[in-house]
């Protein structure tokens, strides 16, 4: 096993003339739960399809459990994939999504999929159209979960789901990996929720990587430095984040991995959702190394 | 992978199934009739001294039977129905309803995936439209031993030509979906295309499918002269005339206003036409495709519309192979 599950290099997407995707440089660490955050827009949905062989590559290169990003059934089969608004045939039966599974697979534990289907009471005999958003989300979830994958890959998994069905599928996400131990790699725009599941965190803006790392390392890093109120040229040591600024103080977000604080200033930790939330209001070209 | 493809395009199967199925089962009930008003074969009605029986039959053909060709003319869409219906949805409804995303990510690689589907329901297409015209061959059976099989309500429902038709439609209604990502535009389209092509071919290159054969002879004093059109027979009533005109006795084409200038003459003078034409050495020419070409031409037409299918599915899968979705 790789000490990375997914590394990429360079990695751009151009539809046409626009670029979804630009320069992603990034790995993400086996074993893990990682997030990938950034505004609607920012090329997170670009990303995930160019990680599964949907999508080719402009320029750079993907390679996933320690080789390209193909298409060969071999690749295919050792990754779980759900698509934004989990998209399912609605006319079939749940139990014709599990043989569509059982079909189109090497290997497919149905016994596995039906399990986690019976534990939440879903019907098979239902079709998939008639069930709620959040059941037709466990039933992807439960046939991306049937390849027994070694990458699982989820898209926004739960931004079409309300406040119940969300936590649902978050245990039921949780569950897999306990039991699994499969690295996940999911995308999202809700920061509250990621503190609870994931470990690791990118942060995608403008269609570039503004920020990578273990979420532990993140937090240690960071820190909000308060003082009063200046607007000179703050960012001498390149250290600084995000400057704000009330009336009479100014508060910073640095990067300096905890050095002696100027006098006059007062250092203090910085939340997971500020920290993503200041990084997301860096306006664009602006690189931070990882 | 075979599953799916069933599963996922059962709808379409049973429905053209059964479409095809009662085009099958009306044209074997009017037909058995038609059948029966020559014992004999139509073939002894051929001709013309008629026996009286066939004169009876005849009549009661063009009587009784009289709506075949504008049915037939109507039919000429079935196999646009086949091939459309199988795909226009084939990528389209993937990409409509994102579960190309799921699709492509189990273990069948996309271009598997295309294979698979392109080629079972290619084959239902080809075979439905098989079926069709198979029936209908047998169907207009007298009406070609009687009227040839080169008119538009022949040439275009028999033998190979429909497999061709809604093979060229399938693949159309499969580019189009794989281009605008809709079903329904994507049937519009294809339909725009599979009309005007059709179309061209039929009246633009089918008539030049091989060289024309030409007759010419004086006119003669008893024939059915006409101002524009000589109705100059080739030999044999099945063949199809695609041309014929006057040339004077130099051997110089006539115009219609040349020939109608004769006609006024002939008027004049009170001879019939023809007789006015003899005295003047005007020959009637025509050009026509013998009765024996019909394979060859079907051949030919058949080629054309499979080609342009296999152009057009190569377009599907350079853009698969790209990864553009």
């Amino acid at each position: 096993m790789t000490e990375h599950a997914l590394q990429t290099d360079g990695l751009g997407k151009r539809y046409r003339r626009t670029w979804a995707l630009q320069d992603c440089s990034l790995s993400v660490p086996s074993g893990r739960v990682t997030a990938l955050v950034g505004p609607n827009g920012a090329g997170k949905s670009t990303f995930l399809r160019l990680v599964v062989g949907l999508l080719a590559p402009t320029t750079g290169s993907v390679e996933v459990l320690g080789r390209p990003a193909t298409d060969t059934p071999q690749a295919l089969s050792r990754i779980g994939f759900l698509a934004q608004d989990h998209p399912l045939y609605k006319h079939f039966t749940v139990a014709e999504l599990l043989r569509v599974g059982r079909s189109c697979n090497l290997r497919f534990d149905q016994e596995l999929a039906e399990r986690r289907l019976r534990q939440l009471d879903i019907p098979l005999d239902r079709k998939a159209g008639a069930l709620s958003g959040g059941q037709q989300a466990q039933v992807a979830l439960a046939l991306a979960l049937g390849k027994r994958p070694d990458l699982l890959v989820l898209d926004e998994p739960m931004a079409s789901l309300d406040p119940v069905a969300r936590l649902e599928f978050l245990q039921a996400l949780m569950g897999a990996v306990a039991e699994d131990g499969m690295t996940v790699l999911f995308s999202s725009h809700v920061v509250p929720e990621l503190e609870r599941v994931c470990d690791h965190l990118i942060v995608l803006n403008h269609s570039r990587v503004t920020v990578a790392g273990d979420i532990d390392d993140l937090l240690t890093e960071h820190r909000l430095l308060v003082g009063p109120r200046t607007t000179a040229d703050l960012d001498r040591s390149g250290t600084v984040v995000e400057a704000t600024h009330s009336e009479r103080h100014t508060t910073l977000l640095v990067r300096d991995g905890g050095a002696p604080a100027a006098p006059g200033w007062q250092a203090s930790p910085v939340g997971l959702e500020d920290l993503v939330l200041s990084y997301l209001r860096q306006p664009a070209r602006k690189e931070v190394a990882a | 992978m075979t599953w799916l493809t069933w599963r996922q395009h059962r709808a379409e199967m049973y429905a053209l199934g059964l479409l095809v199925a009662a085009i099958g089962a009306f044209l074997l009930a009017v037909g058995l009739q038609m059948h029966s008003l020559f014992p004999g074969g139509a073939g002894q009605c051929t001709g013309i001294d008629l026996t009286e029986a066939c004169s009876t039959a005849i009549r009661r053909l063009n009587d009784e039977h009289g709506y075949a060709s504008k049915m037939l003319n109507l039919f000429s869409l079935v196999p646009f129905l086949i091939g459309a219906f199988f795909g226009a949805p084939l990528v389209a409804r993937e990409l409509e309803a994102g579960t190309w995303q799921f699709a492509w990510t189990q273990s069948v690689p996309r271009m598997r995936w295309l294979a698979v589907k392109l080629g079972a329901l290619g084959f239902a297409t080809a075979l439905l439209a098989g079926v069709f015209s198979a029936v209908i061959t047998w169907y207009r059976q007298p009406m070609d031993v009687l009227d040839g099989r080169f008119g538009a309500d022949a040439f275009d429902l028999e033998g190979l030509a429909p497999a061709g038709y809604a093979l060229f439609a399938f693949a159309a209604a499969t580019a189009a979906g794989a281009v605008l990502r809709r079903s329904l535009p994507a049937l519009a389209v294809a339909l725009g295309a599979f009309l005007a092509v059709r179309v061209l071919v039929a009246g633009w290159l089918r008539p030049n499918y091989q060289d024309t054969q030409r007759l010419v002879e004086l006119v003669a004093v008893g024939d059915p002269a006409d101002v524009g059109n000589p109705r100059m027979s080739t030999g044999n009533h099945l063949d199809w005339t695609i041309a014929s005109g006057y040339t004077d006795s130099a051997g110089r084409p006539l115009s219609l206003y040349d020939s109608a200038a004769m006609y006024s003459a002939a008027e004049k003078e009170g001879v019939k036409f023809s007789a006015y034409l003899h005295e003047r050495g005007v020959q009637q020419w025509v050009e026509f495709q013998p009765a024996e070409r019909f394979w060859t031409f079907q051949l030919v037409e058949t080629t054309i519309f499979a080609g342009l299918a296999a152009a057009l599915l190569a377009l599907v899968v350079w853009r698969f192979r790209r990864r553009v979705f």
